[in-house]
């Protein structure tokens, strides 16, 4: 094998020079580089703590990283097509107060909740594309106006307080109604032993990669991200798939907020703000995955455990949230080198 | 080729010393060093009763918010006190992020901690896993949290006698009969129960109530001066504003400066630290009064606590640490500048006969 081998590397190598170990393991860097710096992580919290390898810790850090992951598909979807929504940290919180002002103070129950939670993040995104398709805001400027108009907005639905049951209203009544049990399994209840939220994530991670990797409509959305102009003459109706990407993405992140509701068990008027930079940093480190150099689901999943095993690893290490900020901004830099620097040169 | 393998070399690099990194900060354990400031402890003349005769204790903190001067102080009061214990403390700090708060709690029940103190956070979205933490054993000690379950110890500042306090004070300077404005948030139990002193002497002085702002966020003092340039605007002929949290009440300050009316509107506030004792004695400053305990005094005697619980030997439910009216006369006539010197003009907030045992190095002074 030996002799058959070093007789065959000469004779390839002379055929296709520019094959050299250097570029195949820089292939190799590209392409897996980002999965094997998790694993590397991931290897070197489990075996220094022991706490972290518990199956508990494990799936706390899933549910911790549930809603920015959820937030973060909305984003991937909305980079596919060549934008970025930067509010769907507010449309989560809207979910939140949403949720609470439809339990605690119209005294519906649990689905009703639900519905009008998903129905505002729908709304949400048809702001977005209104904006964005029919104005012709550029997509970050127009999501960026949206985020603020909601963050206001919410408040003046919920009166500028945080909704909790039993709370004195403006009009000087009681409030009626509270978190419905049902409710709070979202987040709160397990199936099997696994959280909901998780199992929500798991779900809505291979949907979005069906919809977005296996359909054409998937398809079209990248080819729309890649060249609008040329997606435009060869006949595809831009503007209406760049507004079912903001659509889609207004509704992930009204889920992201059912599951902050459930979370926190009542209304809290600065839920959501934290949840935006961390969604667009999953989904831009998702863009290394696999050396794809764009934007795509199981990137961003994979971004998001990243964050969570950095979030959880280090606070069980002791450091404080600042050091895992300045760790978290390392790898997202990290990634964005694999992304773009040398995903360019590669292809150079 | 050299133009390939130099990036490579970079990012292999980049790699290495982001592991270097997290592996030296381990043996640094930044979690049980002492904040800056911190008293010497006293030295324990007792013997350690069990869990701390058998070697450190693991016990976590968690917390709604570390940040602003206060909850800062009280953290380092906290460490300090644990390092003296001999206790491995971990701190989570959800940085006012109430779903953060709850994941950390579910994973500081996992992490193996025999005891968890939880500061501050929504009743309705800790109760759970307070609930949880009791039925797996762990002594769940809470400040400043409006929870339900028996088992769990409560601590809190007199948050009542604190706003009474600066509201007798406010009474006494602005009168009956005239009009007030007001800062504060609802949903968090120390918020709220000021706010129940606050509607009560609303009623006995007459005074009518012209606005009501107020939000609480990662950096509360300056997001509400927007809001109370704003109320101010619209009421400038208030003659007193009452913002029962020195965060609030920093933005309160800020507000009244920006819209010049200082020698008008005056400000009550509430709880101390070094920095509010700058604010108040600062030349101009509408900020008359303000009540608290020393929260560096707080963080350790709620320690103490835990560890007197730990050890079965906290014979109460409840530990109460009383607040004390402080004023902007009394800090310019002493001339005190920070923390320290309060400490020894006012002896009252000094919390060192609360919650302590002879096994215990007290760090208080």
């Amino acid at each position: 094998m030996t002799t058959t081998q070093s007789t065959e590397v000469p004779a390839a190598a002379a055929i296709r020079p520019a094959t050299t170990t250097a570029v195949r393991v820089q292939n190799a860097v590209i392409k897996y580089g980002f999965i094997l710096v998790t694993i590397a992580l991931f290897l070197y919290f489990a075996l220094s703590e022991g706490t972290f390898r518990e199956s508990a810790t494990l799936l706390d850090t899933l549910r911790y990283v549930s809603v920015a992951a959820i937030l973060g598909l909305g984003v991937t979807l909305t980079m596919a097509v060549g934008g970025m929504d930067m509010s769907v940290g507010a449309v989560a919180g809207l979910g939140v107060s949403v949720a609470a002002q439809t339990m605690v103070v119209h005294n519906q129950v649990g689905t009703v909740a639900v519905l009008a939670v998903l129905a505002a993040g729908a709304v949400a995104g048809l702001l977005n594309a209104l904006l964005i398709v029919v104005l012709r805001i550029p997509d970050m400027l127009a999501t960026l106006g949206v985020m603020f108009v909601i963050q206001g907005g919410k408040l003046i639905l919920v009166d500028g307080q945080s909704v909790t049951p039993g709370m004195t209203m403006s009009d000087g009544g009681t409030a009626p109604g509270k978190f419905t049990a049902g409710f709070l399994r979202i987040d709160r209840g397990t199936v099997l032993g696994i959280p909901v939220s998780v199992l929500i994530f798991g779900a809505l991670t291979v949907a979005a990669w069906v919809f977005l990797a296996r359909t054409r409509w998937g398809r079209v959305l990248y080819a729309i991200g890649a060249n609008a102009e040329a997606a435009r003459l060869a006949g595809i109706r831009v503007g209406a798939y760049r507004a079912l990407a903001y659509v889609i993405s207004g509704v992930l992140a009204s889920v992201g907020g059912l599951i902050l509701a459930s979370r926190i068990g009542q209304g809290d008027v600065s839920a959501g703000t934290s949840q935006l930079l961390e969604a667009v940093a999953v989904a831009l480190v998702g863009t290394s995955v696999l050396g794809r150099g764009r934007p795509n689901v199981w990137g961003t999943a994979l971004g998001a455990v990243l964050i969570g095993i950095i979030t959880t690893g280090l606070t069980i290490k002791g450091l404080p949230y600042y050091t895992q900020d300045v760790v978290e901004g390392a790898v997202l830099i990290l990634a964005l080198v694999f992304s773009f620097t040398l995903s360019k040169r590669r292809t150079a | 080729m050299s133009r390939v393998r130099l990036p490579l070399a970079a990012l292999s690099l980049a790699s290495v010393s982001a592991l270097v990194l997290s592996g030296c900060s381990q043996s640094s354990d930044a979690s049980t060093q002492a904040g800056a400031g911190a008293a010497s402890a006293a030295a324990a003349t007792g013997e350690k009763p069990a869990p701390f005769s058998k070697g450190t204790v693991k016990v976590a903190l968690v917390r709604q918010s570390g940040a602003g001067d206060y909850f800062e102080q009280w953290g380092n009061g906290a460490k300090a006190q644990a390092k003296a214990l001999g206790i491995d403390l971990t701190v989570y700090d959800a940085q006012a992020d109430n779903a953060k708060q709850a994941t950390d709690l579910s994973s500081a029940i996992n992490s193996g901690a025999q005891a968890i103190i939880v500061d501050h956070g929504f009743p309705a979205t800790i109760q759970p896993e307070i609930d949880q933490a009791v039925k797996k054993g762990i002594k769940v000690v809470v400040y400043d949290v409006d929870q339900t379950n028996k088992s769990v110890v409560s601590t809190e500042q007199d948050d009542a006698s604190m706003a009474q306090a600066v509201l007798d004070v406010m009474a006494k300077t602005i009168g009956r009969n005239t009009k007030v404005g007001y800062v504060n948030v609802a949903g968090y139990a120390a918020l709220d129960k000021r706010d129940s002193v606050w509607k009560k002497a609303l009623t006995a002085n007459g005074w009518t109530q012209e606005f009501k702002v107020g939000k609480v966020t990662d950096s509360t003092a300056t997001d509400n001066v927007p809001l109370v340039s704003a109320a101010l605007t619209q009421h400038s002929d208030v003659t007193g504003v009452f913002a029962p949290y020195d965060e609030l009440a920093k933005g309160t300050v800020l507000g009244v400066q920006n819209k010049k009316l200082q020698s008008k509107v005056k400000v009550f506030g509430a709880d101390v630290s070094n920095a509010d004792i700058q604010n108040m004695t600062a030349a101009g400053s509408p900020w008359v009064a303000t009540a608290g305990t020393d929260p560096s005094a707080v963080g350790a005697a709620v320690v103490r606590t835990t560890a007197l619980q730990l050890a079965g030997q906290l014979d109460k439910s409840s530990v109460e640490f009383p607040a004390v009216a402080i004023t902007r006369d009394f800090l310019v006539k002493n001339k005190i500048e920070n923390m320290d010197q309060l400490r020894t003009a006012l002896p009252a907030l000094n919390l060192s006969k609360v919650s302590t045992a002879d096994w215990i190095p007290n760090v208080a002074h």
